[in-house]
């Protein structure tokens, strides 16, 4: 099933029986086959979505529910639930429900995975597919307002639309003044200093404690889809992933766009390029990282105090490497089908020095920040045992990365659907049992470490690799055009946890339908599980915690 | 004063001296608001702060002080007309009038009645009336959770700073400033010919630190910054205070910070006390020691919540509090 | 300066003239103008000294709005910190609350549903006001501007002083927008714009259809109407 993995006929027959297997375990909903490049796609009836999805997250152990795409076909809606094993995310399966084109209704999977209430709203505003028995089907990242579903076939982007501002109308009229009642109304965002962009937390307090919290995202919904949708696969896609989640993160988000298509396209990738993508992606990572420990310490601090301004200052060295690598600070736009765009920079011995200059300075940096935060009495006090995420509430939502492996759930992309040069290499997966935000904090300063060896390891390579075998590129042709109906799900480890590319081609040189599944989306989904009953203190370092990053979550 | 007698002359003179301290205290948070404070931050977090607007950027006090005034006072719908308008007149006056009994050494003492540490409390804590006036008149919810949480960090804490008060003046005998800081000249041991004095900070450490705790969660700076707490609630009590209000608020901040300051010193630290230079200036630096402490929590430590500091307040403070009264009430009894 | 509705929606992007862009050729709507100056009715030299002594504040010390949008807002953070520190041009002090901030930075792409937010951001702040507007989607909507959802560029919705251009601006682009917007208030010569009004007029070309119509009565002035006539667009 997999390119990934061309080995032998025998691998290629197990993974068939396997598919054959689950199909046994659900035979009775399937109608047909309709097979992906990375799973077995089983084509089931609209109103058998829980029954097939219970059945195989109880028998085949498929306990994740990564994404759910929907799009639309000249003949039918369809809605695709992508699962995924925690245990071994190469266990894949799809789960393809259409619809008929005048009655677009499905059974809500929300009830089997929780992830699926925003996947489903989604899905609903942008494509149009109504979801029976979903708890609160309303729009999620376009204004209530909005007139019609922009990702739908026939939707005309020349009408204009009317944005009100209602909700902001008086926010003390109804809810404050109101005789009767305990609780506040409290809007926090969409501009709050502790929102990290333009988050709008829905919340109602009774004194300062949070009962109830309700994230309001699509206040930064820039229509990545649709404008991948409208770009070649070969060189005007690859840009926008930089932008996903900005916070220097790029390469690594590059990367899921170059595993889907180069999957999909079977493009290879010389060895040589994948060390380097492997070398700038852990460098982003840490990049990421010291930003999400600098604002987390930002929202419990409360100021711009001291450990932020060190996390910028130790961005800013790695910054400069990437820098000296990609040639921009912030999108890099390095990778390209097949390789990247350039080899190091020369002279190399002098790029070498600048790296290991900075990893011999990181162990330094991070015990200034051990002493400064996680050794802090009071952060201690203030971060232990809030914003508890149990492991098995973390799976129901798809929570990945750093947030589900701080509540111990051990999966890592990068281990165990190894991609680039990872599994060449020595390094370990970092988790945490204590699940609350402590844990948090800890696995990314852990992993910053762990980084730093891949990092390590990546620059010797290079090093001592042979001067005539210098591949940075194989060879692409100048237009992609992968065959009609070819359908894949690939998925990397970006500095969030889980980013994953959903695309189908439709034999032209621009996908017909590009989805991202991004990780910031399902762990904000967290958000209430963990704030819920706890201090408005506590939900703010709980977002902290969570490290989302608008750009990805409303894509 | 002055060679005028009576009434007269005690109402002049009391003028002049109140005139000179206002002066002195607002000329000082002046150069400490934007100036000071921005370069010590900037000194813990490497970074240089304002240095293009004259010499060191210092003339960047009066352009900020300026440009603030003139700004447009955004008065928001709905707000409390007077309890609005009064909130930063009585934040910023009730700081000022707690330095009238402060001895300030040299001879610059305003009023000696004697019951100045009660005086002095009873004045700096009226700011958190103010504190709650601005929260509940702002028509601002984040306002209104900034204003609770004052109310609820200066009852926990008053009581500890006034009882750790409390101790000193067991040990001093008198409620009276000049004799608080008279007490504190005499010699405590003398040794190898260098005499140290009785500074109650040294004589009773543990009071000292208490009182320097309560005393921080009373002027409301990290890690007990809970009514203003950006990042939670925006600016807290400040969100909708714009222009000269601002401006009042933001001096009563800092006016605040430095009538700690000045407290603690006259209490633990000697008053004017210290070699060499005269009396004044070693309370000035005395006073601006204290404002470095609190910018050096700012820029390190996290801020508690509000229920931990609560229960630290109630649970802990007091406790100790009165345990090192007890403690000292017994000693005094004893020795003396 | 077009009055009449029908002149809104020109086709010919030759013959658009939008309020803005009218304003700042013409040059009036000085924000500075103050009542004292009205009355005096002439500059008297009291009023001028005082007038470049006020220019002088208000271009030395400004505080800023805290406020991230997108990619942008990483570089404003990063242009508030250690390396290139922007408070050594004393405007380094940002304000969560807009009650007390001069400038606001937009830093990032501007989508439907967060304009009006950012509008009553920008009127919640207290003259003079100031906007830097930050990297390309600021300017036009950048590389999604063709996105359905995107509003092209920050002066749909409020004036934008300066413009630093970039996906993102490297710090020290911001940096240098930032001095040069102190410079342009300390000489006096800020640009001198106009709010441009979400009115109902401008709603009223719109073809009426069923929507149209629902929405006509609920509609005010604070909302956004996306018109996607790029056209028109300042």
């Amino acid at each position: 099933m997999s390119l990934e993995e061309p080995g032998p006929d025998a691998d290629a027959a197990a993974v068939a029986r396997a598919a054959d297997e689950m199909e046994a375990l659900v035979g009775e909903h399937v109608l047909s086959r309709d097979d992906h490049l990375n799973a077995p796609g089983y084509v089931v009836r609209p109103d058998a979505v829980q029954d097939v999805l219970g059945t195989l997250r109880e028998e085949a152990n498929l306990d994740h529910l990564s994404c759910v795409t929907a799009q639309e076909y000249e003949d039918r809606y369809e809605s695709i639930y992508h699962l995924k094993s925690y245990d071994d995310p190469t266990h894949e399966a799809s789960v393809v429900v259409p619809t008929p084109k005048d009655d677009p209704r499905s059974e809500s999977a929300a009830p089997v995975f929780r992830t699926a209430d925003w996947h489903e709203r989604e899905a609903y505003d942008l494509v149009g597919v109504e979801y029976e028995d979903h708890p609160d089907l309303r729009r999620i990242l376009l204004p209530e307002t909005w007139q019609g579903h922009p990702l739908s076939l026939d939707y005309d982007q020349e009408r204009p639309q009317i944005v009100p501002l209602r909700e902001h109308a008086n926010p003390l009229e109804d809810d404050q003044k109101a005789d009767e009642g305990e609780t506040m109304y409290l809007n926090i965002g969409p501009h709050h200093p502790a929102t990290h962009g333009v988050l709008h937390l829905k919340t109602t307090l009774d004194g300062e404690q949070v009962i109830d919290v309700d994230p309001d995202i699509g206040y930064l919904h820039r229509c990545e889809e649709q404008l991948c949708q409208n770009s070649t696969y070969r060189y005007q896609i690859m840009p926008y992933p930089d932008r996903w989640d900005y916070i220097s993160a790029g390469l690594l988000n590059e990367w899921a766009y170059a595993r889907a298509i180069e999957d999909m396209a079977d493009i290879e990738v010389p060895e040589y390029a994948q060390v380097i993508r492997t070398m700038g992606a852990e460098l982003c990572r840490i990049a990421a990282h010291m930003l999400a420990v600098g604002t987390f310490a930002l929202d419990v601090y409360g100021d711009f105090t001291a450990i932020f301004m060190y996390a910028v200052r130790d961005r800013e060295k790695v910054q400069n490497i990437l820098e000296d690598l990609t040639g921009q600070r912030l999108m890099f736009n390095y990778f390209r089908l097949g390789g990247v765009v350039w080899d190091l920079p020369d002279p190399r011995e002098e790029f070498f020095e600048s790296i290991r200059d900075f990893l011999d300075h990181l162990p330094g940096s991070l015990e200034e920040y051990h002493d400064l935060i996680s050794a802090n009495e009071i952060l201690q006090v203030r971060t232990v045992d809030t914003g508890v995420l149990p492991p098995a509430v973390a799976k129901s939502y798809g929570a990945t990365g750093p947030v589900a492996r701080g509540s111990g759930v051990d999966y890592d992309l990068r281990r165990d659907d190894p991609y680039g040069y990872y599994d060449e290499l020595d390094w370990d997966v970092v988790t945490e049992d204590g699940m609350d935000n402590y844990s948090r904090l800890l696995v990314r300063l852990r992993e910053v470490e762990e980084s730093a060896k891949i990092i390590e390891q990546c620059v010797d390579l290079l090093e001592d690799w042979p001067a005539d075998d210098r591949t940075i590129q194989s060879n692409v042709p100048r237009t992609i055009r992968p065959d009609d109906d070819t359908e894949i799900y690939r998925a990397v480890e970006a500095a969030k946890g889980e980013l994953g590319i959903y695309m189908r081609s439709d034999g032209t040189e621009q996908p017909a339908r590009f989805k991202i599944r991004s990780p910031c989306f399902s762990n904000l989904q967290t958000l209430p599980e963990m704030s819920n009953g706890e201090y408005i203190p506590d939900l703010v370092a709980s977002l902290g915690s969570l490290d989302i990053v608008l750009g990805e979550v409303d894509r | 004063m002055l060679g005028l007698d009576g009434v007269v002359g005690a109402v002049v003179g009391g003028l002049i001296g109140a005139f000179i301290i206002a002066n002195v205290m607002l000329t000082t948070t002046a150069i400490a608001g934007p100036w000071a404070k921005r370069k010590i931050t900037a000194s813990f977090t490497d970074r240089i702060a304002v240095n293009r607007v004259g010499p060191f950027g210092l003339l960047i006090i009066v352009a900020d002080a300026v440009r603030l005034l003139s700004k447009e006072l955004i008065v928001p719908d709905g707000v409390d007309r007077p309890a609005w308008d009064l909130a930063p007149i009585v934040i910023t006056f009730s700081a000022l009038i707690g330095f009238a009994v402060i001895p300030f050494g040299s001879g610059l003492h305003l009023a000696d009645p004697e019951t100045g540490v009660v005086f002095v409390f009873a004045a700096a804590s009226i700011a958190s009336i103010g504190v709650v006036m601005a929260g509940y008149a702002s028509n601002n919810k984040y306002s209104l959770l900034g204003g609770l949480r004052a109310i609820a960090s200066n009852i926990a804490y008053e009581i500890p700073l006034i009882v750790t008060a409390a101790s000193v003046v067991i040990f001093a005998g008198t409620l009276q400033m000049s004799e608080i800081v008279a007490v504190q000249r005499q010699p405590l041991v003398t040794f190898a010919g260098v005499t140290i004095p009785q500074w109650f900070a040294i004589v009773n450490p543990f009071a000292f630190a208490l009182f320097t705790l309560a005393n921080l969660a009373e002027i409301g700076r990290n890690p007990f910054d809970l009514p203003e707490a950006p990042t939670e609630i925006v600016a807290g009590f400040q969100t909708e205070y714009s222009s000269v209000y601002f401006v009042l608020l933001y001096l009563g901040e800092f006016i605040h910070i430095f009538l700690g300051g000045a407290i603690a010193a006259t209490l633990f630290l000697g008053g004017p006390a210290g070699p060499v230079l005269p009396g004044f200036v070693w309370f000035y630096l005395k006073m601006w020691a204290f404002f470095l402490f609190t910018q050096w929590a700012r820029s390190a430590v996290p801020r508690l919540r509000i229920d931990q500091f609560l229960n630290a307040g109630w649970k802990g403070m007091l406790v100790l509090s009165f345990a090192n009264l007890a403690l000292t009430a017994i000693l005094v009894g004893v020795i003396v | 300066m077009s009055d009449s509705a029908p002149d809104r929606f020109r086709s010919d992007p030759t013959q658009v003239e939008t309020d803005t862009r009218d304003a700042r050729i013409s040059g009036t709507d000085d924000r500075f103008n103050s009542k004292l100056r009205q009355a005096f009715g002439a500059s008297p030299f009291i009023l001028t000294k005082f007038d470049q002594f006020m220019n002088w504040v208000r271009g030395s010390s400004m505080f800023m709005l805290q406020f991230g949008i997108a990619c942008c807002s990483i570089e404003m953070m990063h242009t508030y910190a250690v390396k290139h520190d922007l408070d050594r041009f004393g405007a380094g002090v940002p304000r969560a609350s807009p009650r007390q901030a001069d400038v606001i930075i937009v830093p990032g792409t501007i989508v439907s549903k967060f304009a009006p937010r950012m509008k009553r951001v920008y009127d919640q702040m207290p003259e003079p006001k100031f906007v830097v507007g930050m990297g390309s989607c600021t300017i036009s909507g950048g590389p999604f501007q063709e996105g359905y959802n995107v509003v092209k560029g920050a002066e749909e919705v409020i004036p934008v002083d300066i413009h630093v251009p970039g996906c993102p601006p490297r710090p020290e682009a911001l940096i240098y927008g930032v001095a040069k917007l102190q410079e342009r208030i300390a000489t006096g010569e800020s640009s001198p714009v106009v709010v441009k009004p979400y009115d109902l007029e401008e709603f009223g070309d719109l073809d009426r259809d069923e929507v149209v119509d629902q929405l006509a009565e609920q509609i005010d002035e604070d909302d956004l109407v996306m018109r996607y006539n790029w056209a028109d667009s300042p």
